[in-house]
């Protein structure tokens, strides 16, 4: 009954295009929104909520060391981040990033060990780069094919082909002594070491030249969905598929271009890991959620490649934090639970983005209702 | 008489038996978040989320169970906390018709890092506990010793019943009566739903609420009665292959009862090889249940017109927004 009542009284009405400030402006209070959530759980459960956000922004951002191991950590989540970004412009629902950075990373480092030392780093380094895209390609193609064609749900095949990679690996280094695994140790199962050639070189300390080509990557996917052909079709099929096959575009091959791409830029990821910062298929470093944090980053980021990147190295910093809260004695899942809480409230802000709320108190007069 | 008797024990203490009994119990928490998945996905809001929900349930089912000093209070507290969890969702997917994918990893996200934090909070932590005190079992001797059927029908706890129980009310509610109907008409069609007179918000949040309290008391089931105590990501993955359930059984609940036993059957089924003496690498088992998800999912996408009944509900995942009807 209230219920009834109210329906009479609150009217949700859609708006125009959000102005620019608008659009800045809501992933911010989802971010300060999330802080005072935080917060209030901190001091509920008897910590200080200045020390522990003290201690974050100090941590990952209060020196050089911080910065450092900030953008180290930011380079991969800015790529996972594009390939959710390109795939979920067009309402193809990617969430396979993690399966498929498994996989770039697979193939990266096979190839750098199967190259060994006899290429120089000028051979090397191309070819495993190339071979974590192509590694994350065929991850992608597996769900993009039936989805094109059969109409087959990407969500839930995107997510299978997550765990089937995480498990494929799994097994390469801990169920079996395969190529990628280090045979000297057979006690304590790890990845083999790459060789030297096949290692990206590092820019600043120890961050390695990985931030660049994440930066290029963003950029390029930033001008290619603005102005080409590709992204035009991509924001047309997202609005409407069936105008888009009225105006003659072919969405079952866009959808696999689409996924494949996103599956590239996802593998690309998984071989910059490898080599500049595993140095070997680690199974245990490079299953740390780089995939689903990305689309973390995606959304919050509202799909924008460019403002992808102040948004993974937020991120980047939250996550990184983790391990310095706990010496201050908080539990460290405090910055997941954080970044989820974002999460949620930019999610709730898509709506009040777009949606005007306007309340017609029963009080007044009802002259006003439209 | 004396031999009958003989081969009976012996043919309850077998392999296969004990195999069985072993799949029933670990595929309990994925028959009870699986089937409340089935009501939140045939009213067409796809949460998920499910692996964030088991998370808080398995959670409070330790909270509860010591702070109330019984397992039935852990199970409602976790049944609970996996409805508070679901609301949030409902309201974000059906008022606010948020995207369904992003709000559900979100879900996951805080289910992971509020369960893991709280379980740090009380002195000494959760994590440092030792089992709680677990189910009864309802039937004592005799019944239990019956040959095969003995340990399977009268040798659970009580929750598997209750298990048995919701997946054929939930049959008899969504495919028998009125009401189902009107749920799987939301699930298909929400707009015609509505023209009919149909609330469909109303349905979509009763229905994802429900999804979350099951999804809870699995995860609270697991938590008590299977390990007995408290750990990050006590669930290691179950939500997902509850989530993975309800596509691989065509969204029905009896399915997905046989379902989640094959699934429960292949995470115990490790054991049962190494006490046969086969070695199968444990992680390509692990692989198998998405494996034969997505193949099933491709072969019913495949065969559209011919299997029409195991697809997905038609409006899945698609916000209701009244104006554009």
């Amino acid at each position: 009954m209230a219920v009834a009542t109210a329906r009479r009284f609150v009217a949700v009405e859609p708006r125009g295009v959000p102005t620019l400030w608008v659009r800045v402006a809501s992933p911010v209070v989802a971010i300060i929104g999330a802080g005072l959530a935080g917060a209030v759980l901190l001091l509920a459960t008897g910590h200080d909520p200045l020390t522990a956000y003290r201690g974050i922004v100090r941590a990952s951002f209060g020196n050089k060391f911080g910065w450092m191991s900030t953008l180290i950590s930011a380079t991969p989540l800015i790529l996972t981040a594009v390939s959710a970004a390109v795939a979920f412009r067009m309402r193809v629902w990617n969430i396979g990033q993690e399966g498929q950075l498994y996989l770039g990373a697979i193939a990266a480092s096979g190839i750098a060990l199967a190259l060994g030392d006899h290429v120089s780093a000028a051979v090397a380094l191309p070819l495993l780069l190339l071979a974590g895209i192509v590694g994350g390609a065929v991850w992608a193609a597996l769900a993009a094919f039936p989805r094109a064609y059969l109409r087959t749900d990407e969500v839930i095949s995107t997510l299978m082909l997550n765990f089937i990679a995480l498990y494929l690996m799994n097994y390469l280094i801990f169920g079996s002594v395969s190529f990628w695994r280090d045979k000297q140790n057979i006690g304590f199962p790890s990845g083999r070491l790459i060789p030297d050639n096949a290692q990206l070189p590092n820019i600043w300390l120890r961050l390695h030249v990985g931030i660049v080509i994440a930066i290029v990557v963003a950029a390029a996917l930033w001008w290619w969905l603005r102005s080409s052909r590709w992204g035009f079709d991509l924001r047309v099929i997202g609005d409407s598929v069936s105008a888009a096959r009225y105006s003659g575009m072919n969405v079952a091959r866009r959808t696999v271009s689409v996924l494949l791409v996103s599956g590239a830029i996802a593998g690309l990821a998984g071989a910059i890991q490898v080599s500049g910062v595993t140095q070997a298929l680690q199974p245990r470093s490079l299953a740390v959620n780089i995939g689903y944090t990305g689309i973390v980053v995606a959304a919050v980021a509202r799909l924008n490649c460019l403002a992808i990147l102040p948004v993974a190295v937020l991120i980047a910093g939250l996550s990184n934090a983790g391990s310095s809260l706990q010496i201050l004695g908080i539990p460290s899942d405090i910055v997941l639970l954080l970044q989820g809480v974002v999460l949620l409230l930019v999610a709730a802000s898509e709506f009040f983005l777009y949606n005007r709320i306007r309340v017609e108190w029963p009080w007044r007069s009802s002259s006003q209702q439209a | 008489m004396a031999v009958a008797i003989i081969v009976a024990a012996s043919l309850n203490d077998s392999v296969a038996v004990r195999s069985a009994v072993a799949a029933i119990i670990a595929g309990t928490p994925l028959v009870l978040a699986a089937v409340g998945e089935v009501h939140a996905e045939r009213s067409g809001v796809m949460n998920l989320g499910v692996e964030g929900m088991m998370l808080i349930g398995a959670l409070l089912g330790i909270v509860g169970t010591i702070a109330g000093g019984s397992p039935w209070i852990g199970l409602a507290a976790a049944t609970a906390g996996g409805a508070a969890l679901a609301a949030i969702f409902a309201v974000l997917s059906v008022s606010l018709r948020v995207n369904q994918v992003v709000t559900g990893l979100a879900l996951v996200i805080v289910g992971t890092g509020l369960s893991s934090y709280l379980g740090k909070v009380p002195d000494p932590a959760l994590t440092d506990r030792g089992a709680v005190q677990s189910f009864d079992l309802i039937f004592h001797g005799g019944l239990a010793k019956l040959p095969l059927i003995g340990p399977l029908l009268f040798g659970q706890d009580p929750v598997v019943y209750i298990s048995w129980l919701i997946v054929g009310a939930s049959s008899y509610y969504l495919y028998r009566t009125r009401a189902g109907l009107a749920v799987r008409a939301v699930g298909e069609d929400p707009a015609t739903a509505d023209a009919a007179g149909i609330r469909v918000s109303l349905v979509r949040y009763v229905h994802v609420i429900i999804g979350g309290a099951l999804a809870g008391m699995g995860g609270g089931y697991l938590s008590i009665a299977i390990t007995g105590i408290w750990q990050d990501q006590i669930t290691a993955g179950a939500g997902w292959i509850a989530f993975a359930l309800v596509s691989f059984s065509g969204w029905r609940p009896w399915r997905v009862l046989l379902a989640a036993y094959v699934f429960g059957a292949l995470s115990s089924l490790n054991f049962t090889l190494q006490a046969l003496g086969i070695k199968i690498p444990s992680d390509l088992l692990s692989m198998l249940p998405y494996i034969m998800t997505i193949v099933v999912l491709i072969i019913v996408s495949a065969t559209s017109s011919a299997s029409r009944a195991l697809q997905a509900p038609a409006a899945l995942s698609t916000p209701y927004i009244r104006e554009s009807r």
